[in-house]
């Protein structure tokens, strides 16, 4: 007999015991159980792809191919740290994967782009001010995964020059770009 | 700090994030305190991070969640090839695990069965709760799942070892309930090969195959926590 879907409150509320419970049960096998962890963490995943491809489209295949991903290596995660922690750690790596098959080039990624940072779209009204998400977009995409994952989602310079696969200071210089990109594009 | 005059780009940012080392941040708040230039800049960075920090994500819709799930459910269901409904078992209690072991013997033996009757009326392809489709006829995915199923065998082979090395410390009901959980599995294995020596091109029953070895592999991993 399957387990009964819980709804994202009901995971929200569970004790850790439970929690635990949950995560044993889809490493067993049981996809309601999966199903339950999808719906706590879909939210926060999607919401990282948004932000570090600029596609909603694109962040909605990028949130399938993440959860694909938990449900194949769920067996390897062994509770030495909190799920939302693991699962969180993978997606950023299924992202980085993706940005990288994009643009079929790492360097380019993470260095490219110059004439990129701080302009806006043709679509952007030159007169409103934009918000945060919508200014994010307008950077080049190695700016922007590396403004999200140390201002938005808390990773170091060294973790994230350990994910992206460039060196710490290229990221600390790549976040300084992006910032300033960012002030010009919201005083504007 | 490299200028004695300014901080450094790098600087700045570092004094307004907070993460500047504790010596390197006394020598910066110094500067901070006389220079009127690197301070205001230092402050419009901390204005930008308070604005990122109270800016809240573009809302994620419950229908956007909705609209995902089935096409995820249909990509591990077509890894899964095996259901196995309430396939729970919780380490070390043994009324948990017993179903487990009958569900997969019946699972895997009905679906040999349905298999092997449904290449009898050659059905073009065999789709059932119990059975992924198989690929149509590709070499490459047939090396594939003969390769996982490899991999899944020399696992269970390596956790099988140690298992006969933790058996002597098991609580003996605990050791006889996987012991009987493994038999289950094994005869299935078995099974599944005499059919594959039948049909060795058919790709369906090697993920079957591959499937019951990762099942395998999953009960003695189990075995090993519940240790």
């Amino acid at each position: 007999m399957s387990t009964p879907l819980l709804r994202v409150s009901q995971v929200a509320s569970l004790s850790l015991d439970d929690a635990d419970d949950i995560v044993r049960r889809a490493q067993a096998g049981d996809v309601s159980a999966f199903e339950s962890l999808y719906r706590a963490h879909a939210g926060h995943v999607l919401t990282l792809c948004r932000r570090m491809l600029r596609d909603d489209a694109e962040a909605g295949e990028a949130t399938q191919d993440v959860f694909v991903r938990v449900w194949e290596r769920l067996t390897t995660f062994r509770g030495q740290s909190a799920f939302g922690t693991w699962l969180h750690r993978l997606a950023v790596n299924v992202v980085l994967e993706r940005l990288r098959k994009t643009r079929r080039d790492a360097d380019r990624l993470i260095a490219g782009d110059e004439d990129m940072f701080g302009a806006r779209s043709q679509t952007d009204d030159a007169d409103t001010v934009m918000d945060v998400e919508t200014a994010l977009r307008s950077l080049p995409e190695g700016a922007r995964s590396v403004f999200v994952l140390h201002d938005m989602e808390g990773y170091s310079h060294e973790e994230i020059a350990q994910m992206t696969g460039i060196a710490a200071g290229t990221a600390r210089a790549q976040l300084c770009r992006a910032r300033r990109a960012l002030m010009k594009l919201l005083s504007a | 700090m490299t200028n004695p005059l300014h901080l450094t780009e790098e600087e700045r940012h570092m004094a307004a994030d907070g993460s500047m080392g504790p010596e390197d941040l006394v020598v910066a708040q110094r500067h901070l305190r006389s220079c009127a230039e690197c301070s205001a800049d230092v402050e419009r960075i901390r204005g930008l991070l308070d604005r990122v920090g109270q800016s809240a994500p573009s809302p994620v819709s419950t229908s956007d969640v909705n609209e995902l799930w089935p096409a995820i459910r249909a990509r591990i269901e077509q890894q899964k090839v095996v259901a196995m409904p309430g396939s729970a078992p919780v380490p070390a209690r043994r009324r948990a695990i017993r179903p487990w072991g009958f569900a997969f013997g019946g699972t895997a033996a009905a679906a040999i069965a349905f298999l092997l009757f449904a290449r009898r009326n050659e059905a073009p392809t065999v789709a059932t709760d119990a059975v992924a489709v198989a690929d149509s006829g590709g070499g490459a995915a047939l090396i594939a799942v003969v390769d996982s199923t490899r991999a899944f065998e020399q696992e269970a082979q390596a956790l099988l070892n140690h298992f006969e090395l933790q058996r002597a410390t098991m609580r003996p009901e605990l050791a006889r309930a996987f012991e009987h959980d493994l038999r289950v599995i094994d005869v299935a294995i078995a099974e599944l090969e005499g059919a594959i020596a039948s049909d060795p091109t058919n790709p369906a029953l090697r993920r079957l195959l591959a499937s019951s070895y990762r099942q395998k592999v999953d009960l003695l991993k189990r075995v090993d926590n519940a240790s």
